[in-house]
């Protein structure tokens, strides 16, 4: 089965803007929505089982609901398009060739929330993509599908296009929040600061991934149940998974929810470079546990790759072949672990930068006998101590492949030198 | 008013309240770094992790309010092995020098480490070195970033407290420091208080840093008696080793805690004011002028000198210039003695600062005397300080009595203080360091600072507070409650004053204002003016008095 | 006082802010706006950033520091930012940031050459492994990148910043 929603149009030329997204049923969509009650739009994305394609997998219907219905406060819709986690890059494609879709999602989202101001924050080195969203919100602006009293409906939304500055932290919702607001991206304690009480300047605010609301226009298009229908049993329709790595076509693709691994390297990817076999895939991101070649049947949804050890995360698949070394792509993960944290918590600003140290160090052959065992203990003692889960990011892939490598690091520090390369 | 379990013990807090405070409560102690209760909360350490039933992970105590029910734990394995990797984390970057940091003694690095880390050492790894050792980033505060664990306590307050927002933590991940802004300075009314609240050697004071070993120091509760605000604090004293500090005894001060006064602070103007105590300045002995100069005398020559003088005025020729820097005992015995029994009406203790003084919003206030307010309540605003300087300027007074003042640098009319000084017969001046009033005495009389001895303060909220001995008067020094004591004997009166409680439970019934006020009442943070006892109190609420009291 | 925005970058400066529920919220567009006007964020620029937007200055060079993209010295004509984050390590580019280097003219692997052409940023994931090993430079992203590709990209250089123009087409 291969259906495309989010990205089925975007080979069509000038897609990003209004006009050509408009001839290609653009913001009907959003037509019907206004004519629901919100309530029943929330509704609807909660039966649809969309769930949030940032990293978490939380339903999206279930977290608008989150929003009290009546607060004196402001509330705010903040679009997560920092995309950082490595490997990842589908957001791109969504920002730069279907623009409107997503500013369709987010007034659908925006008037079932009862949402008046909207934020995209898109990572700063996106700029390309930064200015075509910027000239199609303009767009919509003129086109009054923004601004008061959209398509003659009385709900009015304003949108503004955000850059950010070079922090991977900062797609941490409670650190983008914070940068959001001109401060350092350090996320906050939650509780209490879950946005949905308490987000941006202390309102309550949704806060959904870039591909999360681009999905939203098609859940109101073709209903619920359609979008349930495909995909897997919790989590509803697609997601584009961004493929890199050993494969011979990388790039973006999305298929249903749950698809097997297997099939999305070799029928959607070309295969292996070289018809090499497969090593190791990173399932969602470099924050997901490695799995190896024994875990190609895995299902590609939230539950299937929970259930196989690792985890959805942001569908960034990293794939790997046999020349592969282990010792190597756990040192290059730890470094931008190292990085990126930053550095708040006692156990996250030290531990990221310590055991990135040692693996530095077994992977250069000048480690202690004692090396990898104490990677894995610096790698568990940072686990759920800390403020966010960065800490948690960066420990679980690394004991991943300390664990399930372990012959290739304890290699490493007996002879010196990787028994991988040139294999 | 939620109820809950803290290692096995049951406890009700007040709403908010977090679970290091509640813990406090049941005597267990949960370690942490980066909570203050006088800041937000940043719960970044995450030293002060505690098991709670049904949660699945370790929560940080300064950040957890208490619920009802909950059920927690601060000591089990998984809590204590929580600790010890977090201080093993931070003690990874940390420069293994304790022997060489000014801080040994006092560091919670160290203190935690002894108590909850001690584990074979790991850390044999090369340290992150950051380029600020050691560096003066202020005129008083030295900053080791290689010290630093980043809790952030001192960037909060300077946010949050002094609103002067110096500080900050630049870069990110374990590049993060502490710093001022470049070229900038950590310079404010209350920098030093960045000090205290740093758990680590990483910020220590310039005027303290290597004067004495922390071991070595002794405390004692005080009274700042910088201004009216009288902020609560702590004089640290070394008595044993006359060969460090340049031989001073009072080597700092610290803010002690009182929620009515002063929270956790005090500012840099009372924290470094202390030097006079062990200054050069100060007067060791009595002096009396002979033959045309001062000599050294015995305190019964010079209380004797000062008795006949004081003798031979009559009542209208006495004038005295009490000090609102005296405690409320001595100004009672001022007033009892000079009033009372010598029936003098040229009395009064304002004398008016040569500038208006600073003052904020927060604590520091423009009156620079800790005491104004009992001394107006005592009585002895009667005239004023330029009407009796005249009256001594015509030659209208026999016999002068100074109290600590030094008139020469006030806000009163240089002439006329010249001619008032050189106009009396007799000027006695009693005070605790020369000045250029003392000077012009022809009898001294030297007493002790606040830090030598006891008595009361009321700040400008009328909050009465005790100050302790801390150190012994210098030299001969006497408190000016024993000197008034020995001056009313010389004067042929049977006073016999034998310590400042005893003449405070007279003052209590005397003045109103300070009536039901005893020294138990008064504990460590002091009780205010009017005070009505609780009993009392009740009563009076069910007659709907109470306000009409409090209004007296 | 040489760092000050000229009156038609103020006014871009006011229409920022205004966007915003609150003045320092328009801080990261600012610095990128300031650094646009003055090549980089110097202690001056932030503290006249900090001054119109009545922030202290520790705040606003807090925020310089912890973010990758604000420039604290002045950078070459070009900045490339050359990924060396897993799917670009995968592929080789280690290999490529040698040869650019070499193209380029940098000694010791990053930093400002010494004809002040180019900065050489090794940057974690950029967002676009499929074209990796990948660079950026100034505001266009190349990939995949091979030493041929790396001659032709940086042999097509003007002394002007490479832009992404969207109007294009
Ligand atoms: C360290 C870290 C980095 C994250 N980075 C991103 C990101 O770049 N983009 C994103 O959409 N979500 C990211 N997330 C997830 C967000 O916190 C949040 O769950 C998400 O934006 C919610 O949107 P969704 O429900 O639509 O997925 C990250 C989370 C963590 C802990
Ligand atoms: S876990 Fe790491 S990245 Fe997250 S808040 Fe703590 S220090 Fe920052
Ligand atoms: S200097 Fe001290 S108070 Fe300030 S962040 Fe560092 S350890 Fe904390
Ligand atoms: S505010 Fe006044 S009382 Fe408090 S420390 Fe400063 S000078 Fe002393
Ligand atoms: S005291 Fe709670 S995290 Fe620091």
């Amino acid at each position: 089965m291969s259906i495309k929603i989010t990205t089925k149009n975007l080979n069509i030329p000038n897609y990003n803007r209004l006009s050509v997204y408009r001839e290609h049923g653009g913001y009907e969509a959003l037509k019907k929505a206004l004519s629901m009650e919100p309530a029943a739009v929330t509704d609807e994305v909660k039966r649809s089982n969309l769930v949030g394609l940032g990293g978490a997998g939380f339903p999206a219907g279930v977290k608008w609901g989150f929003i009290p219905k009546d607060t004196p406060k402001a509330k705010y819709l903040v679009v997560n398009g920092d995309e950082g986690e490595p490997g990842t890059f589908k957001d791109r494609y969504l920002l730069e060739f279907a623009p409107h879709q997503l500013i369709e999602g987010m007034i659908i989202c925006s008037y079932a929330v009862g949402i008046h101001k909207a934020y995209i924050y898109i990572r700063g080195e996106y700029i390309r993509q930064i200015k075509i969203v910027r000239r199609a919100v303009e767009e919509a602006q003129e086109a009054g599908l923004l601004g008061e009293n959209i398509l003659g409906s009385g709900f009015n939304l304003d949108i503004v296009v955000h850059q950010g500055a070079g922090a991977y932290i900062c797609g941490e919702e409670t650190g983008l929040i914070e940068s959001l607001e001109g401060k350092k991206g350090f996320p906050r304690i939650k509780p209490p600061f879950f946005p949905a009480a308490i987000g941006l300047f202390g309102c309550p605010t949704v806060i959904n991934n870039v591909e999360t609301l681009s999905q939203v226009p098609h859940v109101i298009a073709n209903g619920a149940e359609w979008f349930a229908s495909i995909g897997t049993e919790k989590n509803g329709g697609t997601r584009v998974f961004a493929v890199s790595g050993h494969v011979r076509k990388p790039g973006i693709c999305e298929l249903p929810m749950g698809v097997p691994l297997r099939e999305l390297i070799y029928e959607h990817c070309g295969g292996m470079r070289d018809d090499r076999p497969v090593k190791a895939v990173i399932p969602g991101g470099s924050s997901s546990p490695v799995l190896t070649a024994d875990h190609l049947d895995t299902k590609m949804d939230f539950v299937g790759l929970r259930d196989a050890g690792s985890m959805g995360g942001s569908g960034a698949v990293v794939v790997m072949d046999d020349t592969t070394c282990m010792v190597d792509v756990c040192a290059n993960i730890a470094r931008f672990y190292a990085h990126e944290s930053c550095g708040q918590c006692t156990p996250c600003r030290e531990g990221t930068g310590w055991v990135s140290k040692i693996l530095d160090r077994i992977l250069a052959g000048n480690a202690r006998p004692e090396d990898v065992d104490n990677a894995v203990r610096v790698a568990k003692n940072m686990m759920g101590r800390t403020i966010c889960l960065l800490a948690d990011g960066a420990a679980m892939p690394i004991l991943s492949y300390l664990t399930k490598f372990r012959n290739e690091f304890d290699y490493h520090v007996e002879h010196k030198c990787c028994d991988v390369k040139g294999g | 008013m939620p109820t809950l379990t803290i290692d096995g013990i049951e406890v009700t807090v007040p709403d908010k309240t977090n679970l290091i405070e509640a813990a406090k409560m049941v005597g267990a102690e949960i370690p942490h770094y980066c909570y203050h209760p006088g800041l937000s909360v940043a719960g970044n350490c995450r030293m002060c992790l505690v098991e709670i039933e049904k949660a699945p992970k370790l929560a940080i105590g300064c950040f957890t309010p208490c619920q009802e029910g909950m059920v927690v734990h601060t000591s089990t394995e998984k809590v204590l092995q929580a600790r010890k990797d977090v201080l093993e984390f931070l003690l990874i970057n940390h420069p293994l020098d304790c022997p060489v940091c000014d801080q040994a003694g006092e560091c919670w690095l160290q203190i935690y480490y002894m108590k909850h880390g001690q584990y074979e050492s790991r850390m044999m790894e090369d340290k992150i070195k950051k380029h600020k050792k050691a560096t003066a980033i202020g005129p008083t505060v030295t900053l080791d970033q290689e010290r630093c664990i980043l809790c952030a306590r001192c960037v909060r307050f300077c946010d949050e407290i002094s609103k002067t927002s110096e500080l900050g933590i630049f870069n990110r991940g374990n590049h993060a420091e502490l710093d001022v802004f470049p070229g900038k300075e950590l310079n404010n009314k209350y920098s030093g208080n960045v000090v205290d609240i740093c758990p680590v050697g990483a910020l220590t004071d310039r005027d303290f840093r290597f004067q004495c070993r922390v071991w070595y120091l002794d405390t004692q509760d005080s009274i700042c008696p910088g201004c009216s605000r009288g902020c609560n604090i702590q004089v640290h004293y070394n008595l044993d080793r006359p060969h460090h500090a340049e031989g001073r005894r009072v080597l700092r001060l610290k803010p002690r805690f009182n929620p009515e006064v002063n929270k956790y602070w005090i500012c840099d103007e009372g924290r470094y004011g202390y030097k006079f105590i062990d200054d050069e300045s100060r007067i060791l002995m009595p002096q009396v002028m002979r033959n045309g100069g001062m000599e050294f005398v015995s305190w019964d020559e010079a209380l004797k000198a000062s008795a006949e003088k004081i003798k031979a005025s009559i009542p209208e020729e006495l004038g005295v210039l009490a000090s609102p820097q005296l405690t409320n005992e001595e100004l009672y015995l001022i007033r009892k003695l000079f009033v009372e029994e010598l029936g003098a009406t040229q009395v009064e203790f304002r004398v008016p600062p040569k500038e208006e003084g600073y003052s904020d919003d927060y604590l520091v206030k423009a009156d620079k005397n800790p005491n104004t307010k009992g001394a107006e309540e005592i009585g002895l605003a009667v005239g004023s300080a330029e009407e009796i300087l005249k009256a001594a300027a015509e030659k209208k007074l026999s016999a002068l009595v100074i109290f600590v003042h030094n008139l020469v640098n006030s806000g009163l009319d240089d002439s006329l203080v010249k001619a008032a000084l050189e106009g009396v017969e007799t000027l006695i001046f009693i005070g605790s360091n020369f000045s250029d009033t003392s000077e012009k005495a022809n009898v001294i009389l030297p007493s002790a600072t606040y830090a030598e001895k006891s008595g009361t303060f009321a700040n400008s909220e009328g909050r009465v507070q005790r100050i302790h001995e801390a150190v012994p008067p210098l030299g001969e020094s006497l408190p000016e409650w024993q000197i008034l004591n020995e001056l009313a004997r010389a004067l042929g009166l049977d006073w016999d004053y034998q310590g400042t409680e005893h003449i405070f439970a007279e003052l209590a019934k005397d003045v109103p204002a300070f009536a039901n006020l005893t020294y138990e009442i008064l504990g460590d943070q002091g009780q205010t003016l009017g005070y009505v006892p609780p009993a009392e109190e009740e009563a009076l609420v069910e007659h709907g008095e109470l306000e009409a009291v409090r209004a007296t | 006082m040489a760092v000050e925005f000229p009156p038609e970058v103020k006014r871009e400066f006011d229409e920022l802010v205004a966007k915003y529920e609150q003045t320092r919220a328009a801080l990261l567009p600012v610095l990128h706006l300031a650094q646009r006007e003055f090549g980089y964020i110097s202690p001056e620029v932030e503290e006249y950033v900090a001054g119109l937007m009545e922030l202290p200055p520790t705040k606003v060079h807090e925020v310089v520091t912890f973010y990758t993209l604000y420039h604290k010295t002045q950078p070459g004509k070009h900045v490339i930012r050359l990924c060396k984050t897993l799917s670009c390590h995968l592929l080789g580019a280690h290999t490529i940031k040698d040869h650019l280097c070499r193209k380029i003219g940098l000694e010791n692997g990053h930093g400002t050459t010494p004809d002040g052409r180019f900065t050489l940023e090794l940057v974690e994931c950029l967002g676009a492994c499929e074209f990796a090993p990948m660079m950026q430079v100034d505001e266009r992203y190349y990939g995949p990148l091979t030493p041929e590709k790396i001659d032709e990209i940086i042999d097509g250089l003007t002394d002007e910043p490479v832009v992404e123009n969207v109007d294009e087409g």
